[in-house]
């Protein structure tokens, strides 16, 4: 009809755009559509354009120093120095660029980035009477309060705290939650700071969410479905997002790096609607959680027993003498390969973590020569890690020498730990309550051996163990 | 940028304090020991006379007089033009390979300085200007070097600047301290000349790099520097130097940051 001369680009936008678009945050030159497209939507506005680096330089302190300060919109990073700039080849000026988040793509002062601000796509929610979760196991006592507490105050739009012991079973509580949001139609983020949680809870969610599309974001991975309501995702990943999830849950929230990179926190904060409620996971929670749960300003619930009802197997401590120098002359300490050897003979799969990538080498080549079949080391830049520790779970490996990389998140049933060199820095009260909480994870072998192996105690291994005392005690053992 | 963490790994780079980093109180930006030590540099003693390759990592059957059989080959062909030799300061490998993609991919142009000292050093000791050169000069009396040496850096075409947002050898031909001179352009897309094999790339006549002729006067008789982050078959450097010939340049070398 000639009479209705509105073109369709002002009246309706593209749909595939929005799906594009919905809930991300991204460069304008890395959307698949053209220029005059998203022109169109800028104007008719459905999408809105935000300058990637914001530059504030007219306070006080810039004026007496000269400096800038900048934020870099998509990661949050705000540190002078983590900053770079350059005489750009895209717009011609001198450039600043963000270097924290590079390995995203650059952001720098001339990127544009793009969210859609139009009306939101419609989403399939299931009918309530539909059960969606298959999991079919029973939870302990502690598991269903927590997880009936949980669900009600997500439900309220509450953030909570679960603060549970190592092999609480945290990941199952989880599951009315999650079935709720779901039934409700909200999209729902299970994020961690670690792959190698990413990637042991991935099989479990979907196992136990068989009719949901579940997406799996890390580095490198390609488990991604468009659209899906349920995501696991390390912390990194949720970088991309914007505005996108009604529900946050953060697992192993004091794992490293989220509770040393203020970049991660801010990519939780923008990936959640606003006003979305958080859920925090943990076994050994950072102090702001801890005294916000303990006076009263967030929810939460503490579980003291693990899901078997068995005690947490409290670590042995076991002098070695001075280990750097047996180590430089070429020798493990007698009393740490005779555990080893013990163990070994007993055919229990062995953990045992180290300070450093560099012993993780050594200590694997020195239990090689002492004779010890199937060792094998890993680290965090170890290009076979994932490899390793399949090849751990499933047996073929049956030592596994390690970094504090895998202090959580592996779990292998009747494993046993050491950690060699118990008294360097790196093992603080976090890290050993963690290490321990690999023993005795499983039903049927609710026992094990975890020592420290010292060359002189440190207040760490002390608070580590009376930790573990204390959950014992307050789980009534 | 803070001189006092590593600009790879952002550690801190826990340098000894000896008398020598006391009294140059290097507090510019760069790389820490261990970083720096996954680098393999090429020792100039022992490297290609004519492509700076480390003939140390070579099997001996493939070298006659310090000169290296591409090299050999590049002779025989005649496909040296005016182009002279190349200087390049380390082998790839690996970390060399993960610290250019963030380079020059990712886009982190900052991480050119933390390579400042030596590729400074070695392009002020190609164009005559580093303190030994001049030492010679003051002992015989030459206080009025008439030799000139211009610096260019390899382009990009305007697309691939575009796309990348910066020109990874300007900002090398920058760490020098000298004036650099944007004399050559080039017209096509680089994509294309990657796919094709070494023989096509010989044997396609037209040369994707143009002579910028407002400097033609300039280049006349003085010698050119090309810089460029690596040198890999030598190819594109050569046909870069063929671009001038028309200027009739003295002559012209290369300086790459990385051979492999
Ligand atoms: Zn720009
Ligand atoms: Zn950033
Ligand atoms: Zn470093
Ligand atoms: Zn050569």
């Amino acid at each position: 009809m000639l009479s209705s001369s509105h073109s369709p680009e002002t009246t309706s936008f593209s749909k595939d755009l929005r799906q594009f678009l919905y809930g991300r945050e991204c460069p304008l030159e890395e959307i698949p559509f053209s220029e005059q497209l998203i022109r169109d939507h800028v104007s008719a506005g459905w999408i809105n354009l935000t300058d990637g680096i914001q530059t504030s330089g007219d306070g006080f302190f810039s004026s007496i120093t000269g400096r800038k300060k900048y934020l870099c919109v998509r990661c949050g990073n705000a540190n002078f120095a983590a900053f770079a700039s350059i005489t750009c080849g895209r717009c011609g000026r001198n450039c600043v660029y963000c270097r924290h988040c590079l390995n995203m793509g650059v952001i720098r002062s001339c990127t544009k980035l793009a969210t859609w601000i139009g009306p939101a796509p419609d989403r399939a929610v299931p009918t309530p009477e539909e059960k969606l979760c298959a999991w079919s196991g029973n939870l302990s006592p502690e598991q269903t309060k927590a997880a009936a507490e949980l669900d009600s105050a997500l439900s309220e739009g509450d953030s909570f705290l679960i603060w549970a012991v190592t092999g609480a079973g945290k990941t199952e509580l989880l599951f009315p939650a999650v079935e709720h949001a779901l039934l409700r139609g909200e999209r729902v983020v299970l994020s961690t700071p670690r792959t190698d949680v990413v990637r042991e809870l991935y099989p479990r969610i979907k196992a136990a969410f068989p009719e949901i599309p579940v997406s799996a974001l890390y580095g490198g991975s390609s488990e991604r479905q468009p659209e899906a309501p349920l995501v696991i995702a390390t912390t990194h990943q949720l970088i991309r997002f914007h505005r996108y999830f009604d529900r946050v849950i953060i697992d192993e929230v004091d794992a490293f790096p989220y509770h040393f990179d203020p970049m991660l926190a801010y990519a939780v904060k923008k990936a959640a609607k606003k006003g979305a409620s958080i859920a925090y996971l943990s076994a050994t929670p950072p102090a702001d959680l801890k005294n916000a749960f303990l006076s009263g300003k967030l929810r939460g619930v503490k579980i003291s027993r693990r899901y078997h009802g068995f005690p947490l197997p409290v670590p042995r401590f076991m002098w070695t003498g001075n280990w750097p120098q047996s180590l430089r002359k070429g020798v493990l300490p007698k009393s740490f390969i005779e555990w080893v050897r013990g163990k070994n003979a007993a055919d229990r799969p062995l953990f045992c973590f180290v300070p450093s990538v560099r012993l993780a080498h050594l200590v694997t080549e020195l239990l090689q020569k002492e004779g010890f079949a199937s060792v094998a080391g890993v680290h965090a830049q170890d290009p076979n890690r994932h490899e390793k520790v399949t090849a751990f779970r499933e047996g073929r490996i049956r030592i596994l020498v390690t970094t504090t990389i895998l202090e959580r998140g592996v779990t292998v049933p009747g494993a046993e730990a050491a950690v060699f060199g118990a008294d360097d820095p790196v093992f603080d009260e976090r890290a050993l309550v963690q290490i321990s909480g690999r023993v005795g994870r499983s039903a049927d072998r609710p026992d094990g051996d975890i020592v420290f192996f010292h060359n002189g105690k440190t207040l760490e291994m002390i608070r580590a163990r009376r930790h573990i005392e204390q959950m014992n005690r307050e789980g009534g053992f | 940028m803070n001189g006092l963490v590593c600009l790879i790994c952002g550690q801190d780079r826990q340098e000894r304090m000896t008398f020598r980093t006391l009294l140059s109180a290097d507090s510019s930006p760069g790389f820490c020991r261990t970083c720096r030590e996954k680098f393999v540099k090429i020792p100039q003693g022992h490297s290609c006379r004519l492509c700076g390759r480390d003939l140390g990592l070579m099997d001996e059957k493939f070298i006659s007089g310090s000169v290296c059989t591409d090299c050999r080959r590049w002779e025989k062909s005649g496909g040296n033009g005016c182009f002279g030799r190349n200087i390049a300061l380390y082998s790839y490998n690996d970390w060399m390979k993960e610290v250019i993609t963030t380079f020059k991919f990712r886009g982190d142009a900052a991480l050119a300085v933390g390579f400042r000292k030596e590729f400074r050093a070695a392009g002020r000791k190609i164009i005559g200007k580093d303190w030994r050169t001049h030492w010679e000069r003051l002992r015989n009396g030459k206080h009025h070097p008439r030799e000139t040496c211009v610096i260019v850096p390899m382009p990009l075409s305007g697309n691939r600047l575009k796309e990348r947002g910066f020109n990874q050898a300007e900002v090398l031909a920058e760490l020098i301290g000298e004036p650099v001179v944007p004399a050559l352009c080039r017209i096509g897309g680089e994509r294309k000349q990657s796919k094709k094999n070494r023989r096509e790339r010989l044997e396609s006549g037209e040369n994707p790099f143009k002579l910028d002729e407002a400097f033609s006067e300039v280049l006349h008789g003085t010698k050119v520097l090309l810089i460029d982050d690596i040198y890999t078959t030598g190819a594109t450097l050569r046909r870069a130097a063929a671009a001038f010939e028309r200027a009739d340049p003295k002559c012209v070398d290369s300086l790459t940051l990385i051979h492999g």
